[in-house]
């Protein structure tokens, strides 16, 4: 029986790695969530990249050491400015130059309004960001000096500031980018669908399709023998598609700015190999399911359209969630595809859960495996799944 | 030797095979000839195992198919209707894999597999990918894998349909080959010429029943009639699927 079962997988693996379209959809799809997660990140990051001091070329900084000062405090890098600077401003080579004028010391001193005019070209979207953060450090000045001396005057600065305006940003950095971690246990989960999807409507479908499936029944072996050993290639294809995901990913997170966005993830190694023990015992479910749809259907079409419904299966979980937020149960840990979704992201959490969701993830896909893999073997004894429907 | 008694099996309200009784001895060939729809395909595919009989027995060098099919399966060799290959796989891969499946390996697999790309004449074709291979050449690896095993029985569905001359030949010399070796052989054809030129044994089957069974010559007697042809045509009763 093992050696059937053996023969069997090991056809399956040699004629689908000839298939170059079962490799691009098993290898191809799982990096499509490290690639998608890559390019967010970066664009986001260079939205809110905060870190980054503020270059600012300044034109007659001995006329204003306390403004100069207070800027260097809030984070600016100020140097001397370049002769040309109004051009290179215009080329985009600097982004903002702040001159002070000769006149700002003695308007500074006697407590006239003094004036600074920083050289900008707002044009040019790149040069924005620092563009705002100069005037707002500016402003900040400016309001500061204000208030203090209308303090040493003995009147309230509240006075001078009629409304003040407190913005709540609910959209920080940090939410979108946890938005967009939580899609790695979602794409994981995909992965160990789509890895096997193409195998495993090719394997039984498909070999009814070609009329090789009459053949092949026609041989002494077991039809549990048969089944398993294309369940294990399906397996073993699936499991590729999940480990290239992960690794995709792990790849990816090392590269991407996650720090400059405030986002605390654990992504080390064995963080991943927590989130491969939380995903991989989904293969065994999934891709039975798979042989089992696969089997049922009347042609290779049908089982792709099938297959990919069952595609869609993965992101329910997240839907329900996202529209009502439910506290964690231990029990949903045994729901297939929920289980596997909520263990890996807590492992991506840093939370430290014990053997227990684990063991009971990989029990409840070792049961649905089972029986679709029970089933499965049934239909190959009835005629009308061996010789087609129509 | 196959034995085939009172088979019977109905498809929803369609009766496929009504009563088929005959048996088919080793050293012999036997051939079923019917016109198109009369039973032949669901008669073999009962003594293949993969279609349960209602009613009625068959048995496989005396092991019952429907009580141990897997037995069974492992003495006879079907080149079933369905002939489909594996496109990504060689014709020698093909004969491996279901080799391997009957429990073959080593040196004993790899010796079976060269004496059936002999046998079989299939040299230039024997390492290459089935896809895109003729008729002729897709026949001849479908019977080289369902002959890997050495089987004493040997099953064929209409084996020379949609075959040119050549490659109609070279399977009647391979059946002639399975005879003289002692193999029991039994194979479908609507095609008279066909059986008239291959077979020791026809039996006529038509509506799901066996109407005549015998020699030629014996089928000419009874009949009365001078050709095959017209004594094929008496026995079933109308001319209707006889033509191709």
């Amino acid at each position: 029986m093992r050696r059937l079962v053996g023969t069997v997988l090991r056809k399956e693996v040699y004629d689908h790695v000839r298939d170059r379209r079962t490799l691009g959809s098993a290898l191809l799809f799982p990096l499509l969530g490290p690639l998608v997660f890559l390019v967010m990140f970066n664009v986001m990051a260079s939205w809110y990249r905060q870190d980054r001091p503020l270059e600012m070329p300044v034109v007659g900084r001995e006329h204003a050491p306390s403004l100069m000062a207070f800027l260097e405090r809030y984070g600016a890098k100020l140097s001397e400015a370049p002769q040309d600077y109004e051009a290179l401003v215009q080329a985009g080579k600097l982004d903002v130059v702040l001159v002070v004028p000769d006149d700002y010391a003695q308007d500074f001193a006697e407590g006239r309004t003094a004036a600074v005019r920083l050289i900008v070209d707002s044009s040019r979207n790149k040069a924005r960001q620092s563009v705002q953060r100069a005037q707002r450090m500016l402003a900040v000045y400016s309001q500061q000096t204000g208030s203090q001396r209308l303090f040493a005057r003995g009147v309230s600065p509240e006075l001078a500031m009629p409304v003040r305006i407190d913005e709540l940003d609910l959209s920080t950095p940090e939410k979108t980018a946890a938005t967009v971690l939580t899609t790695i246990p979602l794409f994981l989960v995909m992965a160990a669908f789509a890895g096997g999807m193409q195998l495993a409507s090719d394997t039984m479908a498909g070999e009814r399709e070609r009329g090789s499936l009459e053949p092949l029944l026609l041989n002494p072996a077991p039809r549990g023998a048969v089944v398993a050993g294309k369940w294990l290639a399906t397996c073993a294809m699936a499991a590729t598609g999940v480990l290239l995901c992960l690794v995709g990913y792990f790849l990816v997170v090392k590269r991407v700015p996650l720090e400059d966005l405030g986002v605390r993830a654990r992504f080390d190694a064995p963080a991943a190999l927590g989130m491969l023990a939380a995903v991989l015992p989904l293969v065994l479910a999934a891709s039975a399911v798979q042989m089992w749809v696969s089997t049922y259907a009347r042609s290779f079409k049908e089982a792709q359209t099938y297959l990919s419904l069952l595609m869609v299966l993965p992101t329910l979980p997240g839907m329900m969630l996202a529209l009502s937020p439910i506290q964690t149960q231990t029990w949903m840990f045994a729901v297939p595809v929920l289980g596997q979704e909520m263990l890996a992201a807590e492992v991506m959490r840093g939370e430290t859960l014990g053997p227990v969701p684990f063991l009971l993830a990989l029990l409840s896909c070792l049961v649905v495996a089972a029986v679709a893999l029970r089933f499965t073997t049934r239909l190959l004894s009835q005629e009308r799944i061996i010789f087609g429907r129509s | 030797m196959i034995e085939a008694r009172n088979l019977h099996k109905q498809f929803g309200k369609v009766t496929a095979v009504e009563d088929v009784t005959f048996t088919a001895e080793d050293g012999v060939i036997t051939g079923l000839l019917g016109p198109n729809g009369a039973g032949k395909t669901t008669t073999l595919r009962m003594l293949y195992t993969l279609i349960r009989p209602d009613s009625g027995t068959a048995t496989v060098d005396g092991v019952d198919v429907a009580k141990d099919p897997e037995k069974a399966r492992r003495a006879l060799g079907v080149l079933p209707d369905a002939r489909g290959l594996y496109p990504r796989l060689t014709a020698r891969e093909h004969a491996r894999y279901f080799g391997e499946l009957h429990g073959l390996s080593g040196p004993t697999l790899d010796a079976r597999v060269e004496e059936l790309v002999e046998l079989l004449d299939m040299k230039d074709i024997a390492d290459r990918r089935t896809e895109g291979f003729s008729q002729g050449e897709r026949v001849k690896v479908a019977l080289a894998r369902a002959l890997v095993h050495g089987p004493r029985n040997v099953l064929l569905d209409e084996p020379t349909n949609g075959l040119d001359v050549m490659a109609t030949r070279s399977v009647r010399a391979l059946l002639r080959k399975l005879k003289a070796q002692g193999c029991c052989v039994v194979f479908s054809s609507h095609v008279m010429q066909e059986v008239a030129a291959l077979c020791d044994r026809i039996v006529v089957v038509a509506r799901g029943r066996v109407v005549a069974d015998g020699t030629a010559d014996a089928l000419r007697a009874s009949t009365g009639k001078d050709s095959l042809e017209e004594a094929f045509v008496s026995v079933i009763g109308s001319e209707q699927g006889l033509r191709e």
